[in-house]
């Protein structure tokens, strides 16, 4: 699906999961575990509480992407069986051990009242693969829980797909090592023959290194003078104007904290001294050899500055945080607010509370679960539409959110009835989303 | 007193070149220096030297345990990436020059594509002088070998004319030769210069087949005294000229703070010292192995050796000009755009088969071959003669 190139599985190990997954979906649908309460406002307002819903829009209905949580069986309770158990055990056995939930799809008949009773069912959805993805080689395996009131009648649908991968040999991962959320990831050392220039770059000043006794000018700079030999060092401020001596565009390979294509140059000062650095507010194809710069400090974090260049007839760049700021729903990921929602939402598996236990298992730390992540879905769309009836919210799922992180979640109206969300992380992308809406009027 | 002559070239031996060798490194280069042991006409047991990079992974010490060499009385490593490789040689020549050893093997064995990639972006060099080098530069994003080059090389187009195309020549000829010897990883895949021009970028102004591929193999090269050279199997290969060098203001690949950023003035300083040495010039050679990382700096090279003149490389390599038959066949093997990038190691085995006259694109009545070793970097070069 979605384009992953098919690849040759083991063919005995396919068969059986293909002839699994054939018997499966001709079972159709299986009672599920039961829901264990009514729809309640204990529950609701729990929910809301950890999520930040201050909307007070569910007195008598419940939010519709709290359907899930009707049928979460609950801490210590007996581990409830799955319809996609049984191929995802056969995977596990033969070595497709790693495991990522790729899509959360829930639609909504109606939405459900407090005081009502619900069941649930399963069936399951298929089986496919091999596909070769980031991951490593795996196969989705797709499955459907339904949600019935008492008088059969279903009140919602969702949709649940992982992806079950062979983790790859070597190192995996890919993530650049090094770079914390919201830190530039490329940091310079500094040492005490240095620390002059780093602290003239934080006083909006571009220092260049002179001998105190001889005068001679020196980037980078160095403890003795190579004219001299005097250790005596002192600095001189330099006009920030220079020429771009040399400079290349880079497309590749990725570079933690940087989006290509980008452009480093050799600028030769009027100093006369030479210095390394980006050419930012220009496009990389009107730099040229010989063109005039100007120095800029840009802000790449809280704390580094890099003395940058520009051309010398740009304006000054953007300054940095609130024009940056995207609009948006901005929701920092703290520890609390992670595990407040987990227990919201029913869900006690220890990645979403238990910092050392997630850490063991190779998390950098507790993460944002599922239910959570649609929920704020659900809160986002109906804080862009007010009074609009959902009737679907589709999750297509990325890159953890981790506690300490800040998630973003922003917006666009594809037409009336449809919204397409972002959820974006420091890693990127936790979530796309499709949100839909019932025609008509509001509720 | 001088070292030309003195030692020689009398055994060579690698691995197969591959992306994935499955093996560990150490055992890449226990199989290389056995083989090369063995290619010499010796056993681990006359072997009592071994130098390799600075940048290996293998101890002397691992390597001669796992070849059972009773004992070591030279053990010496060279600095700078593939700037080391023909400095490997160096210093084993001088240690059997003046009897500090007897047989001397240099190797590098990695698993450069399955393992650590050079080419992936870099995490820099700690707090010592190389990492505040480095500091300079990573912040910026400027963080691979490619980019690195490219800096210098754009100064070069800008200075004297040359084009991307021109450098697509070099990557052309490369995989030229590279396509008849079955050893090359790009064994019969011959690019043309338009596949040149539309392969992607990497960092302008290079392209992707302006950077050599990433190789998982070892090489290695047994070095003795010319005299026991004569008494061994092969054909010796004196070693005429063994040298090392850099140039002003020297960085570890950012050699751009003063000067003419259009140049190698380390691989000059090697050039000079090799014809001196050797007794020889560039018209004395018949064939050329010059380390091609990526394709602007062989230009460079062929300019700074004294091959032709500040900015006419461009005119020298067209129409054939380092392809084998043309005026100076440069890396009959393809090099390490074509056959495997082994650090250079490769290209000094390359050197030893033309002056031993076994090249499976054997260049006609070689007695002389330069060979260089990695550039931006501090760098090395050896004369190879026949004995």
């Amino acid at each position: 699906m979605q384009g992953e190139p098919t690849v040759q599985g083991e063919p005995a190990v396919h068969d059986e999961l293909m002839a699994l997954a054939e018997r499966l979906v001709a079972a159709g649908e299986q009672p599920a575990p039961p829901c264990p309460d009514a729809v309640n406002a204990a529950m609701v307002r729990h929910w809301t509480q950890a999520l930040g819903d201050a909307s007070g829009a569910w007195e008598d209905v419940a939010p519709p992407a709290m359907i899930q949580v009707w049928s979460m069986p609950g801490l210590g309770a007996k581990k409830a069986g799955s319809v996609a158990d049984d191929p995802l055990r056969l995977l596990n056995e033969n070595g497709y051990t790693g495991v990522v939930a790729t899509n959360c799809d829930q639609t909504y008949d109606r939405y459900v009242k407090v005081g009502e009773r619900l069941r649930s069912t399963m069936r399951f959805g298929g089986v496919a693969g091999p596909k070769r993805t980031a991951m490593g080689e795996g196969y989705f395996v797709t499955w459907f829980q339904s949600w019935y009131d008492e008088d059969d009648r279903r009140v919602a649908e969702m949709l649940f797909r992982v992806l079950k991968f062979q983790p790859k040999r070597r190192g995996g991962g890919g993530r650049p090592s090094g770079a914390k959320p919201g830190k530039y990831p490329l940091r310079p050392t500094i040492g005490l023959d240095t620390r002059y220039f780093w602290d003239g770059v934080d006083d909006g000043e571009l220092r260049v290194q002179s001998c105190a006794d001889c005068g001679a000018l020196r980037h980078p700079p160095g403890p003795m003078c190579p004219e001299c030999h005097s250790t005596n060092r002192t600095y001189t401020k330099a006009s920030g104007r220079g020429v771009v001596h040399s400079f290349v565009v880079h497309h590749h390979p990725p570079v933690p904290g940087r989006t290509p294509p980008y452009v480093v140059a050799v600028v030769e000062l009027e100093e006369g001294v030479r210095i390394l650095g980006n050419v930012i507010g220009c496009e990389p194809s009107e730099v040229e050899v010989d063109m005039p710069v100007r120095v800029v400090f840009q802000h790449m974090d809280d704390e580094l500055v890099l003395p940058q260049w520009t051309p010398s007839d740009a304006p000054d760049p953007e300054p940095p945080a609130e024009e940056a700021e995207p609009d948006g729903l901005r929701i920092e990921l703290t520890p609390t607010f992670v595990i407040a929602t987990a227990l919201a939402t029913r869900d006690f598996t220890p990645v979403h509370h238990d910092t050392e236990l997630a850490r063991a298992q190779g998390s950098k730390d507790i993460f944002v679960n599922i239910l959570t992540s649609i929920g704020l879905v659900q809160r986002f769309a109906l804080e862009t539409v007010p009074g609009g009836e959902l009737e679907s919210i589709r999750v297509r799922l990325g890159v953890p959110a981790y506690a300490g992180d800040t998630l973003t979640l922003t917006g666009e109206r594809a037409d009336d009835r449809t919204l397409t969300v972002r959820g974006a992380v420091s890693l990127g992308d936790h979530l796309t989303a499709t949100v839909t809406f019932t025609e008509g009027e509001a509720r | 007193m001088s070292l030309s002559g003195k030692a020689a070239i009398a055994g060579i031996g690698a691995t197969e070149f591959s992306k994935d060798s499955g093996r560990s490194e150490l055992r890449l280069a226990a199989e290389a220096c056995l083989a090369a042991i063995t290619d010499a006409g010796l056993t681990p047991a006359d072997v009592d030297g071994l130098v390799t990079f600075t940048a290996d992974a293998n101890a002397e010490i691992a390597v001669q345990r796992e070849l059972g060499i009773p004992s070591l009385r030279f053990f010496s490593r060279v600095d700078y990436g593939g700037g080391a490789a023909c400095g490997t040689v160096a210093h084993a020549a001088m240690a059997v020059a003046t009897g500090q050893a007897d047989v001397v093997v240099c190797y590098r064995a990695f698993n450069e594509r399955s393992g650590h990639r050079f080419g992936q972006a870099n995490k820099g060099g700690g707090a010592g002088s190389l990492g505040m080098e480095f500091s300079w530069h990573l912040p910026y994003g400027f963080a691979t070998p490619a980019a690195w080059v490219a800096m210098q090389a754009r100064r070069y187009m800008h200075e004297y004319g040359a084009t991307s195309e021109d450098f697509g020549r070099v990557a052309v000829a490369m995989r030229g030769h590279a396509a008849t010897n079955p050893k090359a990883w790009f064994h019969g895949r011959p690019i043309t210069l338009e596949e040149h021009q539309a392969s992607r970028w990497i960092v302008e102004p290079l392209h992707l087949l302006d950077c050599c591929q990433e190789s998982d193999g070892g090489q290695a090269i047994v070095v003795t005294t010319a005299e026991r050279a004569r008494d061994l199997p092969n054909r010796p290969v004196l070693i005429a000229g063994a040298a090392q060098g850099t140039g002003p203001g020297q960085m570890m690949m950012f050699s751009y703070y003063s000067g003419d950023i259009a140049t190698l003035p380390a691989m000059g300083r090697v050039g000079e010292q090799l014809w001196r040495q050797a007794g020889l010039g560039p018209d004395d050679v018949q064939t050329a192995i010059l380390y091609d990382h990526f394709t602007p700096f062989v230009l460079i090279q062929l300019e700074e050796l004294g091959f032709c003149g500040r900015g006419e490389a461009k005119d020298f390599l067209k129409d054939g000009g380092i392809e084998l038959g043309g005026r100076l066949p440069v890396n009959p093997h393809g090099g390490q755009l074509g056959e495997a990038y082994i650090h250079g190691m490769n290209g000094i085995a390359e050197g030893v088969r033309q002056v031993r006259g076994t090249s499976v694109n054997q260049v006609p009545d070689v007695t002389n071959v330069l060979v260089t070793a990695g550039t931006g970097v501090p760098t090395s070069g050896l004369v190879l003669t026949a004995g």
